[in-house]
Formats: C-alpha cells, structure tokens, sequence
C-alpha cells in the first residue's frame, strides 16, 4: 500500500473514531465520568442504519438524521438511567452503571438481531475513484465528508454560541452554574443525547465497511478512551487530533504485522505514552488542588 | 469480625462478656446467622450445588483482593481479572503440562500476578483515576493478547483443560467435597488476613488517602506506597483465586482473563460493600446465585441480570452490608465506643536537640504556574514558639507558599530549610515526617468516621503505619490504642473532647475546623501550618480557636496562620508577613504591618 493510501485509509478510519472519541468527551465533560456504554451505543447506531435501511431502502446519508433523532431518545435515556441517579456519588458509581447499561444494549442486540456480523447500507453507493496510485472509496470520502461537516458544526455550537458556552459552564462547574440560572440538568440530558447521537452516527457510517456486532462496541468504548486520554481529559480538539493518530497505528501498523499484533501494540503506546506523560499527549500538567 | 463499612476496630469495650457483646455489636448477629445457613446448605449439597459454592468462595477471594484497591486505595483498577486468569493460566499450564501439584503451583499463581503488578506499579498509581482505569485495562487487554496468541503453551482461544484437582505434598483432594471445604477455609485465611491488614490505623489511614490524597500527604503518609501494597495485595488474592478457579472447572480459556470477568468482580463489589470481608463474601455468592437463578431466561439472562444490579446500585450506594447495616440502625440505634483514656501529646525528641539559628528558613522561593509567578523571591524564617500570621489580598501567594513550604508543591528555585535540613527537595510525606503539619482551607475529615479516629491519623506516622506493623498487631492494635488516646489529648486542647464519638459528618463548620486543627496537632508537630483556621467562625469561636492556638505555641511549636482577618490575627501573631503579588512586602510587627504603606497600597490600591 503506498504512503498515500495508508494516510486516506487512516482519515476514513479516524472520523469514524472521531466522531466516537467526540461523542465520549462530550459527556466526561458534562458528567465528569466515563461512559463506558459509549462503544455500544455506536452499534446501536450501526443497528439503527441496518434496519431503517432494509426497511426503507434509503442510502444511508438520507436516514442519518432519522438514526439521529432515535439515538438522542436513547441517549437521554442512558442519561436518566444511569447518571441522574448517581449524581450524589463518586464518578466510579457512573462508570458502573454505565458498564451494566453496555451489558444490556449487547445482550440486547443479540436478542433483536442475532449474534452474527450485520452490514448497513453505504452513505451514498458502493463503488471508488481510482486515482493511481490510490483508491477513493466512495464511502470512505463520504465519511470524512460526513464526520467533517459534523466536527465543525460541534466546534461552532461549542464555541460561538450561547448554548455552547452553557454547556462549557455546566461542564466545568455544575453548581455554579446552576446558581446562575443555568437549567444544567437539561442541558447535561442534551450532551447526552448528542454524544449518543454522535456516537450512532458513526455507528452508522461505520456500519458499511466495518460492520456491526453486538459485542463490536466495547474496543471502540476503549479506543474512544484511549482517544481522550492522548488528546487531554475533557479536550474537544484533543480527542478528534487522538481519535486520528489511533487510526493512523492501527492502519498503518497493520500493514506491516498482523491486526492482533498490531492492537497490542496500540495498548503498549498507550501504556508508554502515560509513562512518558502521565498528563496525556497534548494535556497541561496540572497541580491538584489542595 | 466486625464489618462496619469504615474503620473496623471498635473503639475500647467496656468490660463484659465478650464473645455477647460481639454478637450484639452491628450486624454481627445476623450475619452469623447467614453463614450458618450457608454452612448448614453446603453440608448437604449436590454436585451440582457444591461446584457453585465452591466458585463462588472463589470470588469471594477475588474480590476480597479488589477491595484493597478499590475499596481501600480507591482506584478503578480494572486488572484485576487479568490477575486472575495469570493466576489461573500458571496453575493450569503447570498442572496440566508438567503435572506439577498445588503445593508449587499455588505460591506461584500469586507471585506471578503480584510481580506483574509490581512491575507495570510504577507506570500505573501515578496516574489520576480515570488515566489509571485506562492503563490497567490496557494491560489487561495486552495479557488477554497474549493469552490468546501463545497458542503452543496456553492452548489459544480454546484455552487448556485437564488440569488436575488439588494436591499437596502427594495427597491430592479428589471429592468436590473435599475441594468445596479447602475453597471456603481458604476464603476465610483471605478474609482474616485482609480484616487485619485494614482494621487499625492502616486501614483508616487508607480513608484519608481517598478523601484527599494531598491531605494525607501532609500528615506523613505515603501514599505512594500504600497504593502500590494496595495494587500488589490486590493482584496476589486475584492470583489465589485464579488458581483455585482452574482446579475446581479443570479448564482454563481467555474468558478467565477477559473484560466480562472483570466486570463481575466489579459488581459483586459493589453489590457486596467495598471495605468489609463479609462484603466481599456476600457480593460474590449474591451474583453467583442470581446469574444461575436467570439461567433459565436464556439470552435474556445478562439483561435481567444488567438490569437488577443497575437498580441495586442505584438503590444501595454501600452494597448489601450498608443496607443491612442501615436496617439494623432503624431498629437499634447504634452504641458508641466508650471514650478512650487520654494520653499526654508526646514531645518530638528533635525538640531537646540543639537547633540552627531558624525552625524554618526559607530562602529566595520561586513558585510560576505557566507564566505566573505565584511566588517571586520569597525569604522568611521562623522561630519556635513563634505564631506568624501570613497575610496578603486574594491571589498574593500564600497557600502557594504554605504548599511550598510543606513540600506539596516543588519551587522553581530558591531553599527551604526545616529543623537544620535541606528540605528543598524532599517529598511532603518527609517533611511532615521531620516534624510538620498543616491544615487546609477545605477541610478534609473522613465523614463515616469518629473525631477520635480522625485525629488519631494524625498519629500514624508516628506509629509506623504499615503492612507489616498492621499484620504483626495480634489481638488489638496497639499502636490504634496509643493513637486514640493521645487523639483525646488533642481533642480536650481543641475543645472537642464532647464530640470524640461522633462520626465528623455530623459535625458543625466549626467543630470540623477545630477537629482538624486537632488532628495536626496530634501529630506532635515542631511547626504548624494553618490555613485560614478561622474562616467561617464567629467571633466567640475565634477568641476561643486564637487561645487554644497560642496555648499550643507554648509548648515551643512555631505557628504559621494564613488569614484574611486581622483581628484575629492581631490577637494572635507577634509578628506579620504580607504578600503581594507573590512577592513579600512587608514583615514586622502586626502594627508596624498594618501601616506599612506597601501593604495598605496592596489592599486599598495605591494612594490618589
């Protein structure tokens, strides 16, 4: 594979995560906790695509704002389920529950779809450009175009609008904010659901070349972690910057090794990369408080 | 066994029948009752059942082991499954392969997963909570990896089986029977050991710790080491486990080192309660049980099962043994500990030595966060018996200093000398080790504990809190018993001897300042830092506080007060330091301070 087409291969690869990783820090920000169902809402999402198109028989860029739509519900519902409840206690209770919520939408698949592989419709049609030396993949430059135009649209909201800054409010100090007037538990909800429906979205994009599987979502929680961690904790830009240099390893390193080798030594450049910087790749070392 | 969820060892008993008096304390009573049950169930079990009991004493041991980290070092160590299946895979791969019994195999199924866990320790504790739940996953993945792709020893995904059922010194226990009861006399040696480890001082100093890492700190503990015997515990229980698993199912596969693992262990913990043995026991067999109980639902069993441990941990935040432990305090209220008998504060021994010209010197301090200079040349010194007040407008600099001072923060350049010593560079654990102590302007008191407890961690390092002080205190621990008493010492100086039973989340603002202060200076300190003691008391209790304090500097301690107010400080310090800006602009007397012309132009702004 040559230079070029390991770099494309890795950006159609990486907005798919990043789209994941985006999701995933949008709730550390508004909850301060780890959402551990993450990776299994984005097959929800690969679900969703699977169904509304054989039901349908739409491409796929027509129904993303129906799998939109249904996976904010679902994620407000996570939200209610497994956060509201555990506000009063420490972020580890969060992380739990949302485990336990992971372990129910899996087994849920399995019920409603079956254990085996399923494959959703392309975003617009099958088929590439062949510009030699490499090979556009309609799908993959779909995706980039898709995941893109949704990055930019997250960074506008966050940052240039008066919503974006509430949220940002309501992330960096809850009480504060509400003591501001800042309805903070609507808007945590809305992150919620917005991270989810992020995170459907890239499910369903990903649902054409990757597939989805019931137990397919927790590497891509874990990659979504490892994402934010490398870009620093609660960093918007930092988790999309993470989410690509996760892609370009692992396309790149499994070019030349097997996959299995190649994702181990993902978790040993993770492991290496905490003990060089403990604060994360891009994160400021921060003293603690006291 | 006591297993209330915080600080296991009661307070002194009066005298009476013991053996009564332990049955009527807590829930003793009707956990005796269950494990009698169990026991009578067990008896009489099929093969079937006895397989389940023995699996579930199994996790009894595995999450006796979590809770040390978890529970106790409170980290989200999401290893500890694949310390587990290390364990497990050792047992399985010697046993099966080499015919190596138990009596070799078992040892090494525990030091394998405590060496991995010493080994990768170092990268791991120092990273925050979530970093830490991320590096121990990975590692976890990367054994799972491993397990997996080393097919001509672990036998790949398939995994190993034949693995033979527990032999020692040649006699081999071939009855399930047998291998139930070697199980649960196991899971008792876990959990006796783990109670001993965790009900002194140790255990309670694990409670700061978590409270606030900084905090405990500053009282001398370190906390570096506790969280790495914390990890290392944790990985060598898993390991047992492991062990015990593979003899008692005869098949080893990658499931044993995997995430669904691992997420069981979390749960039984915290459906069970994660600081009591009996927790542990209580989670594991309550989740063996109820995933055989769904069995039946077929694909739905894991969604039942999901569903009922989410409503468990959102309805009982401290697991089954605080719901029990809440349920009996409806009934009864809870008896409280008698008060202990005081024991005089002892004087540290530097005091007798002869001193350098200073308590505490610090010279040219620079402290920048980023482009700040928080602190910019700071000098200052102290005397014993001397109280400084340390004052400054908002942002000049002075808990950047006292964190500085207490080895909290590394300054940028500059000495810090205490007692004779360079104490630039040492860690804080050290320097409050050589005879320091401070307060913080948030208070950091464990809530679920008593205020005599509370204060006597100021004595811990006094002690020597350890492992091995903890395992090697037989009967009742000593060294708690010294603690507490000199706690109501320090208490009675405070004026918070009437409260020394009461749990410190009950207490008033200005008790907890004062319970506090207490604890630092149970610590027998030669110098005290303070930060901002008086905030948020009125002024009856300021008076109050300002006299206790000088009655503690006349015992020769030197007090450094941070404070906003100078009326309690002019009743206070002999001598004034003022900040400003991180640079120090003034340092006399409180009067000649007060009108010194930098400090009033750094607190009105510069004259018209």
């Amino acid at each position: 594979m040559s230079l070029l087409q390991i770099l494309f291969n890795s950006l159609a690869l990486g907005s798919v995560y990043a789209l994941v990783a985006l999701g995933f820090v949008l709730v550390v920000n508004a909850t301060g906790a780890v959402n551990f169902a993450h990776g299994d809402l984005v097959m929800a999402g690969g679900y969703a695509a699977v169904f509304f198109g054989s039901w349908l028989g739409l491409p796929l860029i027509l129904l993303l704002p129906l799998v939109a739509v249904a996976m904010f519900i679902l994620g407000v519902a996570v939200c209610f389920l497994a956060y509201f409840p555990l506000l009063k206690r420490p972020p580890s209770s969060v992380f739990i529950s949302t485990l336990l919520c992971g372990i129910m939408l899996e087994n849920g698949y399995i019920v409603m779809f079956g254990p085996e592989i399923k494959a959703g419709p392309p975003l617009l049609t099958t088929g590439s450009l062949d510009l030699p030396p490499i090979s556009l993949s309609i799908q993959s430059l779909a995706t980039i175009g898709v995941a893109g135009l949704l990055i930019a649209l997250q960074y506008l909201v966050f940052f240039r609008t008066q919503l974006g800054r509430r949220l940002r409010a309501v992330s960096q100090d809850r009480e504060m904010a509400q003591a501001i007037g800042i309805p903070a538990f609507t808007l945590i909800a809305v992150t919620f659901g917005v991270g989810t429906a992020l995170a459907g979205i890239a499910g369903a994009v990903l649902s054409n070349q990757f597939f989805v599987s019931p137990t397919g979502g927790v590497s891509l929680s874990i990659y979504g972690y490892i994402a934010v961690v490398i870009g620093g904790w609660g960093s918007i830009l930092g988790a999309v910057v993470g989410a690509l240099i996760i892609a370009l390893f692992q396309v790149g390193a499994s070019t030349v090794v097997p996959y299995t080798v190649a994702t181990g030594g993902l978790y040993v450049a993770l492991l290496v990369i905490l003990f060089l910087r403990p604060q994360g790749v891009f994160g400021e070392r921060v003293q603690r408080r006291v | 066994m006591s297993v209330s969820n915080v600080g296991s060892e009661p307070l002194p008993r009066q005298r009476g029948v013991g053996a009564l008096r332990w049955l009527g304390r807590g829930i003793n009573l009707p956990l005796l009752i269950g494990a009698a049950a169990f026991a009578a169930y067990a008896s009489g079990a099929g093969p079937y059942d006895l397989r389940l009991i023995s699996i579930a004493g199994i996790y009894a041991i595995l999450v006796i082991g979590f809770q040390f980290v978890f529970g106790y070092a409170g980290a989200i160590s999401l290893a500890q499954s694949c310390f587990f299946g290390l364990g497990a895979y050792i047992t399985g791969v010697l046993g099966a392969r080499y015919g190596l019994e138990a009596t070799i195999t078992f040892p090494l199924s525990i030091v394998g997963p405590a060496l991995l866990a010493a080994l990768v320790a170092y990268t791991v504790l120092r990273l925050e909570d979530q970093y830490f739940a991320l590096a121990t996953l990975s590692i976890s993945l990367l054994v799972q990896l491993v397990v997996t792709q080393w097919q001509t020893v672990t036998g790949g995904t398939n995994g190993l089986s034949g693995i033979p059922g527990i032999t020692l010194f040649g006699w081999t226990i071939a009855s399930r029977w047998g291998t139930m009861v070697a199980v649960w006399v196991l899971v008792v040696v876990a959990g006796v050991l783990a109670f001993q480890i965790t009900r002194g001082l140790y255990g309670r100093a694990f409670h700061l710790m978590r409270e606030s890492l900084p905090v405990a700190s500053a009282l001398g503990l370190d906390v570096a080491r506790m969280r790495f015997a914390a990890f290392v515990l944790s990985a060598g229980y898993a390991g047992a486990a492991g062990s015990l698993i593979a003899h008692v199912v005869h098949v080893v596969s990658p499931e044993q080192v995997g995430l669904p693992l691992m997420i069981t262990c979390l749960t039984m913990t915290v459906i069970g309660g994660r600081l009591s043995v009996a927790g542990a026991v209580l989670g594991a067999v309550a989740i063996v049980y109820l995933q055989e109980q769904f069995r039946s639902l077929q694909n739905y069993t894991l969604i039942a099962y999901g569903g009922v441990t989410l409503a468990f941990v959102i309805a009982a935040p401290y697991g089954l043994i605080g719901a029990l432990e809440r349920l009996r305090g409806m009934i009864t209220a809870p008896r409280r500990g008698a008060v202990p008998t005081a024991q005089p504060i002892p004087r540290p021994a530097a005091m007798t030595r002869p001193q350098g010209p200073a308590l505490l010197s610090v010279v040219g301090v620079v402290k920048s966060f980023g482009g700040v200079r928080a602190l910019d040349d700071v000098s200052l010194s102290l005397q014993p018996s001397e109280i400084v007040g340390l004052i400054g407008p908002n942002g000049s600099g002075k808990t950047t200093l006292l964190n500085v001072i207490s080895g909290l923060y590394e300054s940028d350049a500059g000495r810090l000398e205490f007692l004779g010593q360079d104490a630039t560079r040492l860690p804080a654990f050290r320097i409050a080790r050589l005879g320091m102590a401070r307060t913080f302007q948030h208070i950091h008191l464990v809530e679920d504990m008593s205020v005599v407890d509370n204060i006597a961690l100021g004595r811990a390092t006094a002690e020597g809190v350890g492992l091995k002080n903890a395992i090697a205190a037989f009967h009742r621990d000593d060294g708690l018993d010294r603690a507490r008493g000199i706690a109501i010492s320090a208490a009675r100086m405070l004026g918070v001897e009437q409260h020394a039973t009461t749990l410190c989340g009950g207490l008033a603002y200005g008790t907890r300042r004062r319970v506090e202060v207490a604890r630092a200076i149970a610590a027998a300190p030669q110098l005290l830092l303070l930060d901002e003691p008086a905030a948020g008391l009125n002024e009856e209790e300021q008076r109050d506080l300002a006299a206790r304090i000088r009655s503690i500097a006349a015992l020769g301690v030197a007090v450094l007060v941070v404070e906003h107010n100078l009326v309690f400080l002019g009743a206070l310090a002999e001598r004034l330091v003022c900040l400003d800006q991180g640079r120090l602009i003034a340092d006399d007397t409180p009067d000649a301070v007060r009108s010194h012309p930098k400090v009033v132009e750094a607190y009105l702004g510069a004259p018209a």
